[in-house]
């Protein structure tokens, strides 16, 4: 993980060379540096001051800047940071500190906290000597959080970690890239978290049916690729719907037609599973026989279906308090080294802004807007690849399914 | 062209070796089971008195005491600035030494100065400096008095920037390499103007490039000449005193003008000291009186507030220095 520090060195820095040398001895650790501030003194009589902000690993940072230190290079003044304790429950205490998704430390009597699960947007709490990104409406009244920014170190992304992954990441979006590579790149990054033991988040959109990826993307799941499924009420249906009438949306999934009164068919698909109780209900009476919620089912892969505003019905297992489900999707995250949104914009967003940025983030979307958008939200992790994504799951089941 | 005679080198402070032996081992020349002739050291010290007072030079001298026998290594007792506008003697800082065996010798030290009407200016006490051990003034012909500090064996890179804010003087600190070549003295001897005997295979190379700037002519010696102490010598006008002469080293030196007289002091190299480690000078000359600070003179932050000055801002926010002992 690469961690900065800021040095100051005073003195006579120029003439001396000292300045140059510790330059030169911080590229040669391999760390980077930026200089923050610089007074040269005007006369060889004046001394001169450098402020140097030095960043790298963290295990060359520690032992460089020691050395440095015997040049005279001193770490600057470090302080806490400042706890203020909430005084109602969902809300936080004025000038809060707003969190990143970047790996994070809080300074707490001298000693760095590493924040155990970073997320955007939220406030940081430190609690029984250990320090934790909070939404706000989460936060309970006498949660100690932290308020401005001093004491708070934000760990730029790493370079250090896998060369061979940022590479591919650094290619950003793009629609003229060959998909055959980007499918086997991902196929190799899923493996390679599998073999890490890390879990695969799979966000799937009602794109994903509609375009006849639905029992490729069951096969993944059948096979042990997806841990964990995040949708909406829209893809789980249109999923039932493929399996129980052959329709998507009332369109043939097969034939690619509109078929006479399908476009009630996703309704009346919502209301039987609306009988059963909820979906593994309907599954285990039979009424759903294919597609990717029943492999979720029948394999145990957990889902969260959160809710909107235009949801039909919805199914039984949406939840359709969204502040309830961002909640159930956090529960999620912990483990999680792959995310895979599918043709997806909102949930596929809604978690991104959960996600920590050490999670390789791929998005699938035959709109660039939709990458895009994802990255400017501050997913700067993600690689987008602009693709249908019906052929990108076959591809990516034909790599992965009965290779394990 | 020969340089301007040294400025300096005519007042020594010595002190008698009559509790001197080697008790303990903080530099690799030091041997416990090595035994000091006593008589044969003090006849050494007071052949070396006797030469320095035949070159033109005055001596002055401090009690030993039995604690402290490296006390009669005067060189390290602290960095003299003294005062050219007859307002008394001037101004030392007394060392601040890094190993626990010598620290006895820093009260002693300033006891004698303060008795004679010096002002004493102390370093932070996370500093450590070893005095004119680790510091030797340079003044090129036409410009200012630089002093050549040492760092890495005995002082600290930092107390540069303390030094420099205690006496006025621009200081540039070098790193030494050599664990043999523990002080700068070891390494550097300012000849005149123009010249200084110099062992740079004692500093590392940025440590070579600064001295390259400053010294027009050095006197380059190899590592095995350095090795030999001959740049621990001292200066008087224009005689050098050298614990060792070796023959290129002491004809360049006699080609360009000087006098070169050999005093043995192989007792005090059982310590890892020659002759410039048994004196002081008491008439180095670091800065002219200050001149009023005036708006615009020194420097200013960016956004024109005045600046803490180096050493208050060291004292402030500094971490202890970590100890690298060779």
């Amino acid at each position: 993980m690469v961690a900065t520090e800021t040095i100051e060195v005073t003195g006579h820095i120029v003439d001396s060379l000292l300045l140059a040398k510790i330059l030169d001895a911080i590229l040669d650790a391999g760390c980077d540096y930026e200089i923050e501030d610089v007074v040269i003194g005007k006369t060889n009589l004046d001394a001169s001051s450098a402020r140097i902000a030095v960043s790298g690993d963290e295990d060359v940072l520690g032992p460089l800047l020691d050395d440095l230190q015997v040049h005279g290079a001193n770490r600057t003044a470090q302080v806490d940071a400042t706890l203020v304790a909430a005084d109602r429950d969902g809300v936080l205490p004025a000038g809060f500190y707003s969190t990143t998704n970047l790996a994070s430390a809080v300074r707490v009597d001298g000693t760095w906290l590493p924040v155990d699960n970073p997320e955007m947007d939220c406030g940081l709490v430190v609690r029984d000597g250990r320090a934790v990104t909070v939404p706000m409406h989460r936060v309970r009244a006498g949660d100690l959080v932290v308020v401005g920014s001093e004491g708070v170190r934000v760990q730029a992304p790493g370079h250090a970690r896998d060369t061979q992954v940022f590479e591919f990441m650094a290619s950003e979006v793009s629609s003229e890239k060959p998909k055959a590579l980007l499918v086997e790149q991902v196929a190799a990054r899923l493996r390679a978290s599998r073999e890490r033991g890390g879990k695969a988040l799979v966000v799937a959109g009602p794109a994903v049916v509609h375009t006849g990826g639905a029992p490729d993307l069951a096969r993944l799941v059948a096979d042990g690729w997806v841990d964990v499924l995040f949708a909406g009420n829209g893809f789980a249906t249109h999923d039932i719907e493929a399996n129980v009438l052959g329709t998507s949306l009332g369109v043939s999934v097969a034939e690619g037609v509109p078929t006479e009164g399908g476009h009630a068919n996703h309704l009346r698909v919502i209301n039987e599973v609306r009988r059963h109780g909820s979906i593994a209900a309907a599954v285990d009476a039979g009424f759903v026989t294919g597609g990717v919620m029943r492999a979720c089912v029948l394999h145990g892969v957990p889902f969260v279906l959160g809710g909107s505003i235009r949801d039909d019905g919805p199914l039984p297992d949406v939840i359709s308090d969204t502040v309830a489900a961002a909640d159930a999707m956090r529960a999620h995250l912990d483990g999680v080294h792959v995310a895979l949104m599918l043709a997806s914009t909102l949930h596929a967003i809604a978690t991104g802004n959960c996600l920590p940025a050490g999670v390789e983030t791929f998005c699938v979307d035959i709109n660039q807007a939709v990458v895009t958008k994802l990255a400017d939200r501050g997913s700067h992790q993600a690689l987008g690849i602009v693709t249908d994504v019906g052929p990108f799951v076959r591809q990516l089941a034909d790599h992965l399914v009965g290779s394990a | 062209m020969s340089g301007a005679p040294l400025p300096w080198g005519r007042r020594f402070v010595m002190c008698p070796p009559r509790h001197f032996g080697v008790l303990y081992e903080i530099n690799p020349w030091m041997r416990r089971e090595v035994s000091v002739d006593p008589d044969r050291a003090l006849a050494q010290w007071t052949g070396l008195v006797e030469t320095l007072r035949s070159a033109g030079a005055e001596v002055e001298t401090m009690e030993p005491h039995a604690a402290v026998p490296d006390l009669v290594f005067t060189a390290n007792a602290g960095l003299v600035n003294a005062s050219t506008d007859g307002s008394g003697p001037g101004q030392f800082v007394p060392s601040h030494f890094r190993h626990p065996e010598r620290q006895p010798e820093t009260p002693v030290n300033a006891a004698w100065f303060g008795a004679r009407g010096w002002q004493i200016d102390r370093l932070p006490d996370d500093v450590d400096h070893e005095g004119a051990g680790d510091a030797l003034p340079f003044t090129p012909d036409g410009g200012t008095t630089v002093l050549l500090s040492g760092y890495s064996f005995r002082s600290d890179a930092s107390a540069a920037t303390e030094l420099s804010a205690l006496v006025g003087c621009p200081v540039r600190p070098v790193q030494l390499v050599d664990p043999r070549l523990y002080h700068l003295d070891l390494t550097f001897c300012p000849l005149d103007g123009r010249r200084a005997i110099v062992a740079p295979s004692g500093w590392d190379t940025y440590g070579r490039k600064v001295v390259d700037a400053l010294v027009p002519e050095p006197l380059v010696l190899t590592e095995d000449e350095a090795l030999s102490f001959c740049a621990n010598s001292v200066v008087v006008d224009r005689t050098v005193v050298m614990p060792a002469a070796p023959p290129r080293v002491g004809r360049q030196l006699e080609a360009w003008g000087f006098e070169v007289v050999e005093c043995r002091v192989d007792e005090f190299l059982k310590a890892g000291g020659g002759c410039r480690c048994l004196t002081l000078a008491l008439d180095t000359v670091l800065s002219r009186p200050r001149r009023q600070a005036s708006p615009g003179s020194g420097p200013t932050s960016p956004t024109g507030a005045p600046r803490a000055t180096p050493a208050q801002r060291a004292r402030s926010t500094r971490p202890p220095a970590p100890r690298a002992r060779p």
